[in-house]
């Protein structure tokens, strides 16, 4: 268990602050066994189906996709192209937070923001991606354009969700205290409502830049 | 210093129907007071000190702070909360500065206000941890302190012992009267403990339930710190229990006054 040991105190050092290392220590160990029992699984019935196949094409094994696959990560080729998805996701992902956060701070915080804004949200939410992408490829030709523009749109919705929930949770005590100990709205800004609505704005953050994985063309 | 509340009242209305909180409420209080406003649950002492504080505004009447009309929140009243509300992301000292920050005290000044208060608060070595990092008593301490750091003219505490056990809660109205006569800020506290009011205050004010009305303003001059198996500390604490038991009764209000005051 050396190697999950030291993930385990890696994955601490992130939290370090906010949860106590010994807890954390057998939390995490446990966390890494669960993980290696799910992927065990995952190469055990890919094995079998290979085996009830028996065709490369259709269902290659597990072994043989690994071979290919350190062969290929060495290929400068797909090292580019690997650069290149990278650096839209990254683009997109930029592109939702600078839209999604001062948002979802707008709505969350403003009750005539939040009924301007709310019916245009979400009627563009339902709207099935793949129907963007035609009318993308129209308006930014195609190159980085429509894949950045997709991962930015569809990672911009979790963040303004989650950025407003963060908001709304705040605790009316908190505004209060800091009023009476004579904040300004800037400082009620800075100093309550983004630290207090952080924890849900990472947790939209995460669930964005997951989308955008899956947004890649 | 001098806080009045004059003529003050509060409805709320709901789904059409009228509900008169506080009618007519007026007193007075003077610098270096410690008073305690107690009353049955639900009879408006929060909402009363919520109004004095600025948090919400009355439907009739005024709060005077030293002759000036107060209607927001300012410095000038500090607040502690029932669960006191330190800010969960600053630490103990950050929370501390926060106050002074705001109104701009310099830095120096503010570093050595920081030390005096925590050496007040027996808090020393503890400003770098986080309020969950913190016992119940030392975060009802931090929360008092905190209060204090602005150096407000009144303080306005709602119940700041009310969520610890019974054990506790007499140990830490002994800091917290220790704390304040090291301070002798004015302070108005709410408390529905008896035992609580007589023996940390220099005047408890009993509400009833029926709109608020003060039923009695009664000194408290007994010398501190208290006995609580002092003869006339029980015989208070009797009277104002049999007080009590009549400010819990809430006779029907008579539709008329209703009307006319929610006119107003
Ligand atoms: N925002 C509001 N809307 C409607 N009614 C309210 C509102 N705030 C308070 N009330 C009512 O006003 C009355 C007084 O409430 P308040 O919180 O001031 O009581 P309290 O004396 O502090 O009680 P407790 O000792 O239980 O804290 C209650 O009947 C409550 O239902
Ligand atoms: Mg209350």
């Amino acid at each position: 268990m050396e190697p999950a040991g030291d993930k385990a105190r890696i994955y601490n050092s992130r939290n370090a602050r906010l949860i106590r290392e010994k807890v954390m220590d057998s939390f995490g160990q446990k966390k890494i066994l669960y993980r290696l029992i799910t992927v065990a699984a995952v190469f055990g019935i890919w094995q079998l189906a290979a085996n009830h196949y028996q065709s490369e094409f259709m269902m290659p094994s597990p072994l043989k996709t690994m071979i290919t696959f350190t062969a290929v990560v060495h290929d400068a080729d797909v090292i580019k192209n690997l650069l290149l998805t990278l650096r839209r996701v990254l683009t997109g992902f930029a592109y939702a937070l600078m839209i999604g956060i001062p948002l979802g701070f707008l709505m969350g915080y403003s009750k005539a923001a939040m009924q301007l804004f709310d019916p245009l949200i979400d009627s563009l939410r339902q709207i099935p991606i793949m129907a963007w992408v035609p009318l993308t490829i129209v308006w930014f030709g195609l190159g980085d354009g429509p894949t950045v523009f997709l991962i930015a749109f569809t990672g911009t919705f979790p963040i303004v969700m989650n950025t407003i929930a963060g908001v709304q949770n705040i605790s009316r005590d908190y505004y209060n205290a800091a009023r009476s100990m004579g904040a300004k709205p800037w400082s009620i800004f800075a100093h309550i409502i983004v630290p207090a609505s952080m924890p849900d704005i990472l947790i939209g953050s995460r669930v964005a830049i997951g989308l955008g994985w899956m947004s890649v063309i | 210093m001098e806080l009045e509340v004059e003529n003050l009242s509060k409805v709320f209305i709901n789904d059409n129907t009228v509900h008169t909180v506080l009618r007519d409420l007026s007193f007075s209080v003077q610098e270096g007071q410690f008073v305690t406003l107690l009353g049955p649950s639900g009879c408006g002492k929060t909402t009363l000190l919520t109004i004095i504080a600025g948090f919400q505004a009355a439907s009739g009447g005024r709060i005077l702070l030293n002759g000036r009309q107060v209607a927001r929140p300012g410095p000038d009243r500090g607040f502690v909360f029932q669960n006191y509300a330190l800010f969960p992301w600053m630490t103990v000292r950050d929370n501390i500065l926060y106050p002074m920050k705001q109104q701009k005290v310099p830095a120096k000044e503010r570093e050595q206000r920081l030390q005096e208060l925590l050496f007040m608060a027996q808090l020393e070595g503890k400003e770098k941890l986080y309020p969950h990092q913190l016992s119940g008593g030392m975060k009802q301490r931090t929360a008092f302190i905190r209060a204090l750091a602005g150096k407000p003219e009144v303080l306005l505490m709602d119940e700041p012992l009310g969520a610890v056990d019974f054990q506790m809660r007499q140990n830490l109205q002994e800091e917290l009267e220790s704390l304040w006569l090291k301070d002798k800020t004015t302070v108005i506290m709410v408390t529905h403990d008896v035992d609580e009011a007589i023996y940390l205050s220099d005047r408890v004010i009993v509400m009833s339930a029926l709109e608020g009305k003060v039923l009695e303003d009664l000194p408290v001059k007994l010398p501190r710190p208290r006995n609580r198996k002092d003869r006339e500390y029980i015989k208070t604490k009797e009277h104002l229990m049999d007080l009590l038991k009549i400010a819990v009764n809430k006779r029907p209000e008579p539709p008329e006054a209703q009307r006319e005051l929610c006119l107003a």
